[in-house]
């Protein structure tokens, strides 16, 4: 994988997306401090987990440079628990107004 | 298995060209979804047990210690970091530097083990275990079964370390160490998604 930017200086991709990760990561920690409803905060985080499993998926397992049926099992994994964990979710919140 | 692409020649393209096959051995891959879905039935099935127990699983979720979670998410984050540069420093044949990223990783690994240690030492100590309540069994369930995904994982590196160290991978084929990488990173991207689902949503 060629993982340097053209000129070879700056930050690597990995490097930024380490980074990215990390801060993602915080606001997460951070997310009840946002005033948001118990559903908007559990709905956003669960968006946050899942965009950090993409950049593992396409950079760090470097499943972007793959192409046809092995690109594709990383993305499903996520997005199908990813519906079903916040289809749960929601309805909670509807049993549980409040 | 196939291998990728000659990486020697790779490194000196402007990009990777698109291959049919991910990184490493395909055995590994296989293993992995295997792995993956196991845990993916796991998360729904959390979620959905948490539906019918809403007040006890919130409950008990305020128990657990999210700056240790904090922590443990950050440390794997960055050993999967390490691991990428491992893989990146065999690519151009420096089998040294990669030994180091490697140590490097295995050591967040040990830190990520002995913080999670702590944590089950606490609940443990409290008479806490896998019939105390339906949260702490799914709590336990998720969290121990990732704890020994990370020691199978330590191991798998210390292999391929090992094997780095003695010369045994190159630019042209590491294979091994493309493939203890991608199990690497399938524990943390395992991870990823525990960390929010039970100790942040609720």
């Amino acid at each position: 994988m060629q993982n340097h930017n053209k000129n070879g200086k700056g930050l690597q991709p990995c490097t930024w997306v380490w980074l990215i990760m990390m801060l993602l990561t915080l606001v997460t920690y951070f997310s009840d401090t946002l005033g948001l409803s118990n559903l908007a905060i559990s709905l956003g985080v669960l968006l946050l987990a899942l965009i950090k499993g993409h950049l593992v998926g396409a950079y760090f397992m470097e499943l972007r440079y793959v192409r046809g049926f092995w690109r594709w099992p990383i993305t499903i994994w996520l997005l199908l628990p990813g519906i079903l964990i916040s289809v749960a979710f929601y309805l909670t919140s509807l049993q549980n107004p409040g | 298995m196939p291998p990728r692409a000659n990486s020697a020649v790779a490194d000196a393209l402007p990009e990777e060209p698109p291959t049919r096959y991910p990184p490493g051995d395909l055995a590994i891959w296989i293993f992995i979804l295997a792995e993956l879905a196991i845990f993916g039935i796991a998360f729904v099935a959390y979620a959905f047990a948490r539906m019918y127990n809403v007040e006890l699983f919130n409950e008990y979720q305020q128990h657990l210690d999210r700056r240790s979670a904090l922590a443990n998410t950050l440390v794997l984050i960055t050993s999967s970091y390490f691991v990428v540069r491992a893989v990146h420093a065999i690519r151009k044949d420096n089998s040294h530097l990669c030994v180091r990223w490697l140590l490097a990783a295995m050591a967040m690994g040990a830190l990520f083990l002995l913080i999670k240690g702590a944590e089950f030492a606490h609940h443990f100590a409290l008479g806490i275990n896998l019939s105390t309540n339906t949260f702490y069994m799914f709590y336990l369930f998720l969290a121990i079964f990732h704890f020994m995904h990370v020691i199978m994982a330590m191991i798998i590196l210390a292999a391929v370390a090992l094997k780095a160290r003695r010369g045994g991978y190159s630019a042209r084929e590491h294979t091994g160490v493309e493939t203890g990488a991608s199990y690497w990173h399938m524990v943390d991207l395992v991870w990823l998604i525990l960390f929010p689902l039970v100790y942040v949503m609720h």
